[in-house]
């Protein structure tokens, strides 16, 4: 065997050559490549990093705004129950003093109907009253009547002090007897002879008939009324009943 | 059939005779410079099948001479890659009817075992000096530096007769069952000479690895003498 060492050295060129040719086509490139990949991946990843830090702040902002959020929805809620509560109280005490009015209003109406209701009893009670007396004066004789009534005039005009009956019909002033029905001439003898007694001197008298009185005989004068009548009394009751209700 | 021994001169440039091997070797050149040049020109973040695949094929270069270097592979990559890929070509060319592998002739692997033998004492020196370089003889002592200046040598020689041997033996064995039986029996042989063209390609390169590795990190200055170094610099001049 022999070697050929021209063919040995123009293949130890060739490889030589091969390696600078293959460096130069292939494996540069290809570690070029895979270098510029690896940065790229590393620029990513740094990338992704900062978005990930990001989002992270993001996300603190995020959770910062919702608590503010809650805070201020709490205060609101809380100036909103103030609101309401003082609106609340408001309204009560606007309802208060409306319900207290209408009380008032309530107590007057039921004060003024129970007044005219009471008025409209009294006004019956003394129509029955009147009509009771019409009924028992009826069955009652006239004249016995008139001399129970002319007694009591001198009665109630004996109560009299002694200088108010004395200037009844002093100095010539003109007394009236009222009476419900017409007397004749001796019971008006009577009545102005037992005058005369009473208030001692001669009366200048003069009769009238008013049939409102019921029953009963009064004497009129120009500064004093004697009532004698059941008109009379029945007004007096009426004023002490109503007297008696105020109390 | 020729000996596989023998070289087949096609041509002459002037005194130089341009064998067969030779033009195989410069048409495997060209097709692989025009591959690479074509799938590498037009490179992309987002790779294709291709791209991919050639990145791998660096990967895997990258991390064998890492793992076998404990260094940075680039200033070894063109190198180390350049012998796997052109042996691996090389042995592969069988395959093509009429062409006989560039590494089945002794000249070639000669040529590849030398360029190893070269390569070895640049790096060496260029890691550790030429100082470097001829320390790595006398480690671990200096009884050691005729043995391993022979060892320098015949483990080239053996890179050069393991590829020979097994390419060429490949060929011889495919030549002769083809000239004694018929034209497809030596398929699976032609299959196995594709399995122990890969697999010497790879250890070529593994080993020209190892020897480069192994030089590199015997010629540096042990621990002791770089504390004696150290602290001789930073005491300074008395």
């Amino acid at each position: 065997m022999t070697i050929d060492w021209w063919t040995l050295a123009i293949q130890a060129i060739n490889v030589l050559i091969l390696i600078w040719l293959l460096a130069r086509f292939l494996w540069r490139p290809l570690e070029a490549s895979i270098e510029a990949r690896r940065k790229a991946a590393e620029a990513t990843l740094k990338e992704a990093e900062a978005m990930r830090a990001e989002a992270a702040a993001g996300l603190a902002e995020i959770d910062a705004t919702r608590a503010r959020f809650a805070e201020e929805r709490a205060a609101g809620l809380a100036e909103a129950k103030m609101a309401a509560e003082a609106l609340r109280t408001d309204i009560l005490s606007k309802a208060a003093e409306e319900a207290e009015a209408q009380k008032a209003l309530a107590r007057t109406a039921l004060a003024r109907e129970a007044e005219e209701t009471r008025a409209a009893w009294a006004k019956a009670a003394a129509q029955l009253a009147v009509d009771i007396a019409r009924k028992l004066l009826a069955h009652l004789d006239e004249r016995a009547l008139r001399e129970a009534f002319l007694g009591s005039l001198t009665r109630e005009l004996a109560q009299l002090p002694e200088a108010a009956r004395r200037s009844l019909g002093a100095n010539g002033a003109a007394l009236t007897a009222v009476s419900a029905t017409p007397l004749d001439s001796t019971e008006k003898e009577r009545c102005r002879a037992l005058l005369g007694e009473a208030i001692g001197h001669p009366p200048h008298l003069a009769f009238a008939t008013d049939p409102g009185l019921i029953a009963g005989l009064e004497l009129k004068g120009p500064h004093v009324i004697v009532a004698n009548s059941w008109r009379a009394d029945l007004e007096t009751i009426r004023a002490e009943i109503g007297h008696d209700r105020s109390r | 059939m020729n000996s596989p021994l023998a070289t087949q001169t096609l041509f002459h440039i002037g005194p130089v005779p341009i064998t067969e091997q030779v033009a195989l070797t410069w048409v495997l050149m060209v097709v692989l410079s025009a591959c690479c040049w074509a799938v590498t020109r037009r490179m992309s973040l987002t790779p294709s099948r291709l791209q991919a695949f050639l990145e791998l094929v660096v990967e895997t270069v990258d991390g064998q001479i890492r793992e076998t270097m404990q260094a940075e592979p680039a200033p070894y990559r063109a190198f180390i890659g350049t012998l796997f890929v052109f042996i691996l070509f090389a042995n592969w060319t069988s395959l093509v009817p009429g062409a006989e592998p560039p590494t089945a002739h002794v000249e070639t692997d000669a040529a590849l075992a030398l360029l190893v033998f070269l390569a070895v004492i640049h790096f060496s020196v260029r890691a550790n000096g030429v100082s470097g370089y001829l320390r790595s003889f006398a480690s671990p002592s200096l009884l050691m530096v005729p043995l391993n200046f022979v060892e320098s040598i015949t483990r080239i020689f053996s890179l050069l007769v393991r590829l020979f041997g097994n390419v060429m033996s490949g060929v011889f064995v495919v030549g002769i069952v083809l000239s004694l039986a018929g034209f497809l029996v030596p398929i699976p042989l032609m299959a196995l000479d594709l399995l122990t063209g890969g697999v010497q390609a790879y250890i070529f390169a593994v080993l020209a690895t190892v020897f480069i590795a192994g030089t590199v990190s015997e010629g540096r200055p042990a621990a002791s003498d770089n504390a004696a170094s150290s602290n001789e610099t930073e005491r300074g001049p008395q």
